[in-house]
C-alpha cells in the first residue's frame, strides 16, 4: 500500500515541479518563468514584484549582475539565451513603484556586518527585510566599498541611480551604517556583543580571512561568525568581482546566520532534493535574440516594445513530456506528481468521497508514460497497484470493472471455453492459445489457422498442437483483483499440466505477458514468432493476397508488446513476407500508444477509451496494420482503416474496414467457434433446444443495448424469467408488457409485445440499485435482506 | 443529503400489475445500493408490491446516485 515514503519516492521521479535551469543557476532563486511571462505581457510592475520577492538589492543587481542564468537558458541553441539581465534592467527602469515590505515586529537577535561590499550589503538587505536589527560597520563612505568592486555603479548616464536608491531603502529597513576601522580586535568584540556576525572578506581585507578557513556550504568560520564575499578568479588567476557570486554568498550567509541564531540545524533541508527539470525541445523553432536599438551606460537598453518581444521568446520550460502524449492525463488535468498525491489522498480517506477513483481507473495501464519519461515514472504501475489496494480495502466501485470481469468469466467457461488435445500425438509439443478476443472477432481465421498449424507442426520434429479457448485472466490483473488473477492462471496451469506441459503459443500480447508472469515454465511465445519460422507457402496460396490491400501501412504495435522485441520483429518480418510495406509512426515499438482497450477503461469510462482510440488513430498516417485484434477493432470503431496481421496471412477475412463484433456478438462467436471445433475434431454436436430463440430483438435496438451494456442473453433471459415468474406489468394503452430480472448485481428491464411466434422486444434498460418488488424477488423479502446486511456493515464499522 | 427526488412516475402509459390485474399506484419504498438506502415513491401494485422502475429513472438519476455511492 502506498505510504508517505512511497509517495515521496514517487514524487521525486517526476520533475515537472523542478525549477527551470535558469532559475537553478540564479543564486537568488528568481522565478524567471513568472518574471518573463509578465514582461512578455508588458506588465513591468507585476514583473518587478516577482523580482523583488527574490532578488536582494534589486536595482543594484539589475545593473551589475553577471547573469549566470543566461548560460543555462535552453533558448541558447535556439536563437540565443533570453537576455535576462537586460530585461531586469528594463523592468526596473520602467516607471513602477518599488514593492513594499510588510513591517514585521523587530527580531530580538542582533546582527553585525563587517564591510559594506556587495556581500555585506546583500546580507543586510536580506536580514533587514526580516526585521533583524543590522549594524553595518564600514570604512570610508557607505558606498565606497561596493563602488570599488563595481565602478560601473557610479556611471548612471541616463539610467536611474540604483546604488543611491537601494542604499536609501536599506536605511528604511533599519540598517545602521557605522564607520569603523575593520580590525581583528573589532571582530572579537562584535562576536561577543551580537548574535550573528558576517565578515565581508573583500571589503575587510585587513582581517586577512581566507576562503579555505570557512565551511564552503554554510560559510561558517566559527561559532556565530560567517565570512563570505571573496573575489573570483579566472583560469589564469586573474581576480575579478562577480556580482552573482558575491551577492549569492551574502544570501547564503544570511540563511546560515538566521538558522544559527534561532538554533535550527544549519544544514538540514537546505537544498531540495529534486531531479532536474526535463524539457523536450523537439520541434521548437529558433528565434533570434532581440537586439536593443540603444545602449545606456554601456548596456543594451530595451524599449518596452523590445522587452516585450524578447521576453516572449522565453520557452516557459516545463516537462509534461508524458502528458503531451496521453489523453488520459490531459483529461484529468495534471501530471504524475500531482496524480500521485491525489491517489495517495484517495487511499487515506476514511470517511468522505473518494474523488480520485475515476483517476485511478481511467489509466489504460499502457506504460507509454514510463517509456517517454526521462525518469521512467510509471503511472501504469501506480494506478494498477492502487487498484489492488482499493480492492483490498473494499472501496473499488463495482461498476468500474464488473462487466469486463463477467466477460472474462464467460469466455473462460462453458459455452465458450474449450480444451482440445491433439489426437495425432500423445503429448503435444505445443498449446495454441489464441486469446478470448481473437476468438470473439476472428473465429473463422482461428479455426483455419489451427488446422493448418496442426498439420504443419505434425510434419516437423516437435509435433502436436493442442488448443485452449479461454481468457488469460488479464482483465483481473488490470482490475486489481489479485486473487482472481491468481485463481484464473492456476486454472490454466492445471490444464497445461494435464496436457503434458506443452510450449504455449499465443496470438495476444496481453495473454503473453500474463503467461510470462504467472506461467513462466510454459515459455510462452507469440504466434508471430512461431509463424515466422515456418514455411508459409501452404498457408495462403501465393498471389492470393487481397486485391484491396493498401500499398503502405502504418504499423500499430500493441502496448503490451512494447518490450517484446521478438514480437515486434516477427510482425515486421511477416508483413514483409506478405509483400506489404510498413511505415513506423512517430511513436512506435517501445513507445507505441494504446488503442484504448488497455486497463479496462472501455468498461468504466467508455468515452475516454474512445478518445484514446481516436488519438492513436490520428497518429497513423496510413491504414493501420495491427497485430492485436483489439487494436484493430478499436481503431476501426474510431473510423480508421485498420487491418489485422491475419488478414495478410489468411486472405478473405474481414479486411480493413469491417467493424468488429459488438459485446453480445463476441460471446456468441466464442460459443460458435467452440461448437465448430468440437464438431470438426471430436465429432460432437450438442444441439440443445433453445428456448431463448423465441425472443426476438429488432436490429435497431442492438446498438442501444451495447451502449447500455445489456447483452442479448440478458434481454432474452429477462423476458423468459418475467413470463415464468409473472413479475411483469402491462400497459393498457399499447398492450406492451414490461418485465424485470436480476440474475446478478444488475436488474434488467424488458418491454415487449407478445406475438403468436414468440416475443418481440421493444426496449430494455438496467440499473444496479436494488428495488424491492423488482427483479423477480418479492418486495418484503428484499427489504428484509438488504436492511439486515446494512445493519451488519454498520456493526462492523462501529 | 437527499440525492433522490421524492417521487417517480411511469414515463408513459397506464400500467396494471401482470399478476393482480389492478392499476399501479405511487407507493413509498426504500431502495438500496451498497451501504446506502433511499426512500422514494414508485409505481407499485397496491396488492402484491410489484414495483416498476421507469427507464428515465434507471438511466438518469439512478446512474448518478450509483456513481456517487460507489465513491463514498
Ligand atoms: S515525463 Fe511526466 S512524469 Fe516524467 S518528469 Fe516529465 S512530467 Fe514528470
Ligand atoms: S541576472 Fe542575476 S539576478 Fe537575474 S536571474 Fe540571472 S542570476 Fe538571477
Ligand atoms: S494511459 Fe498509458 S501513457 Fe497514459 S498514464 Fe496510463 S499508462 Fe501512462
Ligand atoms: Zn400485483
Amino acid at each position: 500500500m502506498l505510504d508517505q515514503d512511497g509517495l515521496h519516492e514517487l514524487e521525486s521521479h517526476c520533475t515537472q515541479e523542478s525549477p527551470p535551469h535558469c532559475r537553478v543557476a540564479c543564486p537568488f532563486d528568481l522565478d524567471l518563468r513568472a518574471f518573463l511571462a509578465r514582461m512578455a505581457e508588458n506588465k513591468p510592475g507585476e514583473a518587478r514584484k516577482i523580482l523583488e520577492r527574490h532578488v536582494p538589492l534589486p536595482g543594484i543587481l539589475a545593473r551589475i549582475c553577471d547573469h549566470p542564468c543566461e548560460n543555462h537558458c535552453l533558448r541558447q541553441s535556439l536563437g540565443g539565451s533570453i537576455a535576462i539581465h537586460a530585461l531586469e534592467l528594463a523592468c526596473l527602469s520602467a516607471d513602477t513603484a518599488p514593492g513594499r515590505t510588510l513591517p514585521l515586529p523587530p527580531k530580538r537577535f542582533k546582527v553585525a556586518v563587517l564591510g559594506a561590499g556587495l556581500t555585506g550589503l546583500t546580507l543586510a538587505w536580506d536580514l533587514g527585510r526580516k526585521s533583524y536589527p543590522v549594524t553595518l560597520l564600514h570604512t570610508g563612505t557607505p558606498e565606497s566599498a561596493v563602488l570599488a568592486q563595481y565602478p560601473q555603479l557610479a556611471q548612471s548616464e541616463g539610467l536611474r541611480d540604483f546604488l543611491a536608491e537601494d542604499l536609501e531603502r536599506l536605511g528604511k529597513q533599519k540598517v545602521t551604517f557605522v564607520q569603523e576601522a575593520l580590525t581583528p580586535g573589532l571582530l572579537d568584540k562584535v562576536a561577543s556583543e551580537y548574535d550573528g556576525v558576517l565578515v565581508d572578506a573583500d571589503a575587510a581585507p585587513d582581517l586577512g580571512l581566507e576562503e579555505s578557513a570557512v565551511d564552503t556550504e554554510t560559510l561558517v568560520l566559527r561559532d556565530n561568525i560567517c565570512v563570505a564575499g571573496w573575489k573570483s578568479h579566472t583560469a589564469t588567476g586573474h581576480a575579478f568581482c562577480s556580482a552573482s557570486q558575491q551577492a549569492g554568498q551574502g544570501r547564503r550567509a544570511a540563511q546560515t546566520l538566521e538558522r544559527l541564531m534561532s538554533k535550527v540545524s544549519i544544514t538540514a533541508n537546505r537544498a531540495k532534493e529534486q531531479g532536474a527539470l526535463h524539457t523536450d525541445l523537439a520541434g521548437i523553432a529558433s528565434v533570434p535574440r532581440v537586439e536593443a536599438a540603444t545602449a545606456l551606460a554601456g548596456e543594451p537598453f530595451y524599449t518596452p516594445e523590445e522587452a516585450t518581444r524578447e521576453a516572449g521568446r522565453c520557452l516557459q520550460c516545463e516537462c509534461l513530456i508524458c502528458v503531451r502524449e496521453c489523453v488520459y492525463m490531459q483529461k484529468y488535468k495534471g501530471y504524475p506528481r500531482v496524480f500521485a498525491r491525489q491517489i495517495f489522498n484517495n487511499l487515506s480517506i476514511v470517511q468522505g468521497i473518494h474523488t480520485a477513483n475515476s483517476l485511478i481507473n481511467g489509466c489504460a495501464l499502457c506504460g507509454q508514460c514510463e517509456e517517454l519519461c526521462p525518469e521512467n515514472f510509471s503511472m501504469a504501475e501506480l494506478c494498477r497497484s492502487t487498484r489492488e489496494d482499493m480492492v483490498d480495502l473494499g472501496i473499488m466501485p463495482p461498476s468500474a470493472h464488473e462487466f469486463a470481469l463477467e466477460d472474462m468469466e464467460s469466455a473462460s467457461s462453458e459455452p465458450c471455453s474449450l480444451t482440445l488435445a491433439d489426437s495425432a500425438v500423445a503429448q503435444p509439443a505445443w498449446l495454441f492459445f489464441p486469446g478470448c478476443q481473437l476468438t470473439a472477432s476472428r473465429g473463422d481465421q482461428v479455426a483455419r489457422l489451427y488446422g493448418w498449424l496442426r498439420e504443419t507442426l505434425n510434419k516437423g520434429d516437435k509435433p502436436g498442437l493442442a488448443l485452449l479457448l479461454s481468457c488469460c485472466g488479464m482483465p483481473a490483473h488490470w482490475a486489481g483483483r489479485r486473487r482472481l488473477f491468481q485463481e484464473h492462471t492456476d486454472r490454466i496451469r492445471s490444464v497445461w499440466e494435464d496436457l503434458g506441459k506443452p510450449r504455449l503459443v499465443t496470438a495476444c500480447s496481453s495473454c503473453l505477458s500474463a503467461f510470462r508472469d504467472r506461467l513462466p515454465e510454459a515459455q510462452a511465445l507469440s504466434l508471430w514468432e512461431l509463424l515466422d519460422t515456418l514455411d508459409l507457402t501452404t498457408l495462403a496460396k501465393a498471389g492470393q493476397a487481397d486485391t484491396a490491400l493498401p500499398a503502405l501501412f502504418s504499423v500499430q504495435d500493441p502496448c503490451t508488446a512494447r518490450h517484446d522485441q521478438a514480437w515486434l520483429n516477427a510482425v515486421r518480418s511477416l508483413a514483409q513476407k506478405c509483400g506489404v510495406k510498413l511505415e513506423e509512426p512517430r511513436l512506435s515499438g517501445t513507445s507505441t500508444a494504446c488503442c484504448g482497450y488497455g486497463g479496462l477503461v472501455w468498461c468504466g469510462q467508455p468515452e475516454l477509451a474512445a478518445e484514446m482510440s481516436a488519438h492513436r488513430a490520428a497518429q497513423l498516417d496510413h491504414p493501420g496494420l495491427a497485430s492485436c485484434i483489439m487494436c484493430r477493432d478499436r481503431l476501426i470503431a474510431s473510423g480508421k482503416e485498420c487491418w489485422h496481421l491475419l488478414d495478410l496471412l489468411l486472405p478473405g477475412g474481414p479486411g480493413g474496414t469491417e467493424r468488429g463484433p459488438g459485446l453480445s456478438a463476441r460471446r456468441a462467436n466464442r460459443a460458435s467457434l467452440r461448437k465448430r471445433l468440437l464438431a470438426q475434431y471430436q465429432g460432437t454436436t450438442e444441439e440443445k433446444p433453445d428456448a431463448l430463440a423465441r425472443v426476438q430483438i429488432p436490429d435497431d435496438l442492438l446498438p442501444l443495448l451495447e451502449e447500455r451494456r445489456i447483452l442479448l442473453d440478458d434481454v432474452r433471459g429477462a423476458v423468459l424469467a418475467a413470463e415464468s415468474s409473472g413479475h411483469c406489468f402491462q400497459d393498457q394503452e399499447s398492450g406492451h408488457w414490461l418485465g424485470s430480472w436480476r440474475p446478478r448485481k444488475v436488474t434488467f428491464w424488458v418491454e415487449y409485445e407478445k406475438q403468436a411466434e414468440g416475443f418481440v422486444v421493444t426496449d430494455a434498460w438496467c440499473h444496479r440499485m436494488i428495488v424491492p418488488g423488482a427483479g423477480g424477488q418479492e418486495a418484503e423479502e428484499v427489504v428484509r435482506t438488504c436492511q439486515a446486511s446494512m445493519d451488519k456493515t454498520r456493526e462492523v464499522g462501529a | 443529503m437527499s440525492l433522490m427526488e421524492p417521487s417517480y412516475r411511469p414515463d408513459r402509459g397506464t400500467w396494471i400489475c401482470g399478476r393482480c390485474g389492478v392499476p399501479l399506484e405511487q407507493g413509498k419504498t426504500p431502495i438500496f445500493y451498497l451501504n446506502s438506502a433511499f426512500d422514494v415513491e414508485l409505481p407499485r401494485c397496491p396488492q402484491c408490491g410489484l414495483t416498476l422502475v421507469p427507464k428515465s429513472l434507471a438511466q438518469g438519476k439512478m446512474r448518478e446516485v450509483e456513481a456517487t455511492v460507489e465513491d463514498k
